[in-house]
């Protein structure tokens, strides 16, 4: 099993957000994550890459064989844990390329590899440019500096490519994109698709899952998965909403 | 002249005032020229009669002197002609590309690490201020009693004790394709160099100067600079200024700047060193379609004061200026920027911009900026702005998401920051040189341990 996630519980400025979620994800497999505003999606992202303002409170977490709760965010970047992020940062000053290049010879140090060159990464950089169909230009300019919503989404699933995560979190990758942005994003998802290599998808939208058909969905309501079942539960939730769902969960 | 004093002045001041009255006095002998001796006789009365600013005094009320009030500095010793500093180590300031140089040992220009001044490229005429003071008779005209210099304390200190600089000509359409840089390296303790440093540039002439403040060791000195430049029409001047003295020094430097039609200045100053320091532009437009850019990259920590100002002065139509300092500050350092934009009444189509941002790396760091306009036109486009921060602690977690360590990202993020200004320099060599040292202060100058080095 890549990642599991039993009774986690994390909280923000005294306020619970978390509250006992489970969750288990072997090799290879797509989960996707949905639920409504609020309901912990982003927290729980943002928990497993080890941001410090979330407080995990109890609950432990297994990712490939290490207590990912007791690794710094860059240790668990080392080890494969990739999070795409909902609202991608802006860094003035501090290229795009100078920022992947740092990060790749971060990882690849982490694996015993030799550091990239300038003239090395970029030969290794080609075809991922390529495959997300990257203005050239992104490249140099600061991190996210003026990019347009749709470039630091693209941005960050070209991270993804070059970084050959283990585990990609996607937070709400999908929002944001016009049509053929989001043909290019899911293309780099599935090409990124291996034996080896596990996804969590939180999103709001069927339509990305129609291109990347995910094993897996989940419900999340109220800091906890409420219901999980197979990609029909997607359509499910696109025809009807949320509330049948959360009312049975009341109930429960 | 009057030596009545008209302000309170402490004890401590006056005998620091009484100690710079003599220093000067022992400079005014029978040797020197009537112009320059009645010009020390009027800053010797002015220093009586205002001593040092103090914290009351608004453009002094972050930049206090009282350490330096406490110093009793002393002259260079001006007849030690003997080489004091080795080409060995000259080697470690000597940056990696062609230029003309001059190298200024505790105050006094060295002739023998120094280029021959007497086979510069055509076009270019170079002298010390103390060959100047003895050949020319133009010299006088300078120190009339309203002349700008007296108008700032260290001004008047200035002409109280100069005792070298240079002198530098460009002549008419001669663009001066060799940077030429003037290093000035502090060797003693307790001395106070004092330099006044003149450059015109005449019509249509280009030249880019690069004036460099060191220390050879951690000595506790003090450097008293003033620069005039004046840029003819059409001229085009390219300024570096980098001051990187031992952490006890003091640094001073005012510059007084007129530039007349067409003509073009930019000036970079990046502030590093000295426990006190302060840069000071006074810029007078004085002509149609004059454009100028003033920069600063300022870095300091543990209980440094680095003051940066800018006075512009729009006096005519269609000129533009653009200013953009940063700063970084950590431990319990002290920034201080004051920058004002005054457009004259004259100056309609005025385009003037002025940016200060600072980055506080501690919660004991403190900036000071006063980005101030005044505005007598009414069609010209202006704006000022200032902002002061922490780095953004998303900024840092994206970098560590990526597997970056969070030292580095920080440096990274501090760096990128302060690298912004180095930009305009024009010239690639010596930005890239600037951007080094820059970069260098900050990743080995103990930013980032947040204690001693
Ligand atoms: N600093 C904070 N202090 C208090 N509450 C916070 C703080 N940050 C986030 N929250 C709350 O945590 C809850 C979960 O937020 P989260 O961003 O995880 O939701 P989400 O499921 O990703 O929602 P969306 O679909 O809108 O992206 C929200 O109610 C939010 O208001
Ligand atoms: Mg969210």
């Amino acid at each position: 099993m890549l990642l599991k996630i039993e009774n986690l519980q994390a909280q923000i400025d005294e306020k619970q957000i978390l509250k006992g979620l489970n969750l288990e994800i072997n090799a290879g497999e797509v989960h996707a994550i949905m639920g409504p505003n609020g309901a912990g999606k982003s927290t729980l992202a943002s928990v497993l890459a080890g941001k410090d303002s979330y407080e995990v409170t109890d609950g432990l977490v297994n990712f490939d064989d290490h207590d990912l709760l007791d690794l710094s965010p860059e240790e668990r970047a080392r080890k494969g844990l990739f999070l795409a992020f909902q609202y991608p940062v802006e860094i003035p000053g501090v290229s795009n390329k100078l920022f992947m290049q740092t990060a790749v010879n971060a990882v690849r140090e982490e694996q015993g590899l030799p550091a990239l060159d300038m003239f090395d990464f970029d030969e290794y950089a080609k075809d991922k440019i390529a495959l997300l169909d990257m203005h050239p230009d992104l490249l140099e300019r600061s991190v996210n500096v003026g990019f347009s919503g749709g470039e630091k989404k693209r941005n960050d699933i070209f991270q993804m490519a070059l970084l050959q995560p283990k585990l990609c979190i996607l937070d709400e990758t999908d929002s944001g994109l016009d049509i053929d942005a989001l043909r290019l994003v899911a293309n780099g998802i599935n090409s990124l698709r291996s034996a080896e290599r596990s996804f969590i998808v939180v999103t709001h939208y069927q339509r990305l899952l129609d291109y990347i058909k995910p094993d897996f969905v989940h419900v999340l309501y109220d800091g906890k998965i409420i219901k999980s079942g197979g990609f029909e539960l997607a359509h499910e939730l696109e025809a009807n909403g949320y509330d049948e769902i959360i009312k049975q969960h009341q109930q429960a | 002249m009057s030596n009545k004093r008209t302000r309170k002045i402490s004890p401590m001041a006056t005998a620091a005032v009484e100690h710079y009255v003599g220093l000067s006095n022992s400079l005014n002998t029978s040797e020197v020229s009537s112009g320059v001796f009645a010009a020390r006789q009027h800053a010797q009365s002015l220093l009586l009669q205002l001593a040092f600013p103090t914290q009351r005094d608004e453009q002094w009320q972050y930049t206090k002197l009282v350490q330096f009030v406490q110093n009793r500095f002393e002259l260079p010793n001006l007849n030690a002609q003997k080489t004091t500093l080795s080409k060995d180590e000259l080697e470690q300031f000597t940056p990696p590309y062609e230029r003309i140089q001059l190298i200024f040992v505790d105050g006094v220009l060295n002739c023998d690490l120094s280029d021959d001044l007497s086979s510069l490229p055509n076009g270019l005429r170079i002298q010390s201020m103390r060959d100047e003071l003895q050949n020319s008779t133009s010299v006088a005209s300078w120190f009339s009693e309203d002349a700008l210099v007296f108008s700032e304390p260290f001004g008047v200190l200035n002409t109280a004790l100069f005792t070298d600089g240079f002198v530098l000509n460009v002549a008419e359409n001669s663009a001066i394709e060799l940077p030429v840089w003037v290093l000035h390296v502090q060797t003693q303790d307790n001395q106070i160099s004092t330099l006044t440093n003149r450059v015109q540039l005449a019509r249509n002439a280009e030249l880019t100067l690069v004036q460099q403040f060191v220390s050879l060791s951690e000595v506790q000195a003090c450097t008293n600079v003033v620069t005039s430049i004046e840029v003819a029409n059409s001229a085009r001047m390219r300024q570096v200024v980098l001051q990187q003295q031992a952490e006890a020094s003091f640094y001073f430097h005012n510059q007084f700047v007129s530039q007349a039609s067409n003509s073009d200045f930019n000036t970079f100053y990046a502030g590093m060193g000295s426990v006190l320091s302060r840069h000071q532009n006074h810029l007078s437009m004085d002509g149609e379609h004059i454009e100028n850019s003033q920069n600063s990259a300022c870095l300091a920590r543990q209980k440094q004061v680095v003051d940066s100002r800018t006075h512009t002065l729009h006096n005519q139509e269609w000129g533009a200026s653009r200013q953009l300092h940063k700063y970084v500050l950590a431990d319990s350092a002290v920034g201080v920027f004051d920058g004002m934009i005054r457009v004259d009444r004259q100056a309609q189509k005025t385009d003037g911009q002025m940016d200060n941002k600072n980055l506080l790396l501690s919660n004991t760091a403190k900036m000071n900026s006063k980005p101030q306009l005044e505005i007598y036109a009414d069609d010209v486009k202006c704006s000022h702005g200032s902002a002061t921060g922490q780095i953004n602690p998303d900024q840092i977690f994206y970098l560590q998401a990526r597997g970056i360590p969070r030292s580095q990202a920080i440096e990274m993020i501090t760096k990128a920051f302060l690298m912004e200004p180095v930009e305009t320099i024009n010239r690639s060599e010596v930005k890239n040189w600037v951007g080094k040292q820059l970069s260098n202060a900050l990743l080995t100058g103990g930013y980032f341990s947040g204690g001693d080095k």
